[in-house]
């Protein structure tokens, strides 16, 4: 009979392509994410396939709001092997998007206390019920990936990753 | 045990996240399950907030309980109506806050607690976590 520790060591990849945007009507994050959360679920530890939920979630949510240009696409990439999770989610963007994104991730990376970070940010934004900003500082604090974006004109790449050492 | 107000936040015509509030003697339990996943809960929860506004001050609380065990998922916009509705129970009480929660679930372990304010030395000191693991 197959082990735990067997079953996480399945490799798993998932590729989205959706356009145009301005179809997205339903909570395409929530689609999305549920379904990895099952999908990985079935071979790893919840607390694997939860943080695939989150970042899913997350990413896909301000991609989607985010892009400039409806009649352009989404793409949401899922890697998961025995040792490394990684999503990457692409989508439009102008370049002064890009630098915003980028400076936002130099900031997270550079941060001496994630934590502090996280905490400072949601009281700043309490007042006036702002979410914008925070899934990718939570994505850090909160769930321990590495983040990075990158453009590939007019494309904007966000990606994360977590070792699951530990995890699995 | 007496159900002081629930709220709900309905989606594609299903429940996907409420929040009780039961009274117990002197124990004032609110409870948490289901996903928040839509950008305003507030429209969905403000009624709710109201009605616990005006019904836990006319109760005897000695003792608050939350329990976020059923709390599957949160989103960044669904963290301020946690706090509100965590941060007014507090404010208007003064006994020890138990709080139940998953010990694997990265938010109740990371977030949570920056949500309950327990870094303010007063939480802190009425606050106890109890680990439970997701069945």
């Amino acid at each position: 009979m197959i082990t735990q520790e067997e079953l996480a060591t399945t490799n798993i990849s998932m590729r989205y392509d959706l356009s145009p945007i301005r179809n997205i009507i339903g909570d395409l994050s929530g689609l999305l994410g549920n379904f990895s959360d099952e999908l990985i679920g079935a071979f790893y530890p919840k607390t694997v396939s939860k943080k695939a939920n989150i970042v899913i979630t997350e990413l896909v949510n301000n991609a989607v709001v985010n892009s400039p240009d409806s009649d352009s696409k989404i793409t949401l990439e899922i890697m998961v092997k025995k040792d490394l999770l990684r999503i990457s989610v692409t989508n439009a963007a102008n370049r002064s998007q890009y630098k915003r994104v980028r400076d936002h991730i130099r900031m997270i990376n550079t941060a001496s206390d994630l934590r502090k970070l996280l905490a400072d940010t949601i009281r700043e934004r309490r007042k006036d019920r702002l979410g914008g900003g925070l899934g990718l500082i939570r994505l850090a604090a909160e769930n321990k990936f590495t983040l990075s974006a990158r453009y590939r004109a007019p494309y904007l790449i966000v990606d994360s990753q977590i070792g699951l050492g530990g995890l699995s | 045990m007496k159900v002081l107000a629930f709220g709900e936040i309905m989606d594609g015509g299903n429940s996907v996240f409420s929040s009780v509030a039961k009274v117990d003697a002197d124990l004032l339990i609110v409870s948490f399950g289901g996903s928040i996943r839509i950008d305003n809960p507030y429209k969905h929860l403000e009624q709710y907030l109201l009605e616990l506004d005006q019904l836990i001050p006319q109760e005897k609380i000695g003792r608050i309980e939350f329990d976020f065990k059923e709390l599957d998922f949160c989103n960044s916009n669904g963290f301020y109506i946690i706090m509100d509705i965590t941060e007014m129970i507090i404010d208007a009480t003064k006994g020890p806050i138990t709080v139940k929660r998953l010990k694997d679930d990265d938010w109740q372990q990371e977030t949570l607690p920056i949500l309950l304010n327990v870094d303010e030395p007063e939480i802190e000191a009425r606050t106890t976590f109890e680990e439970f693991t997701a069945i």
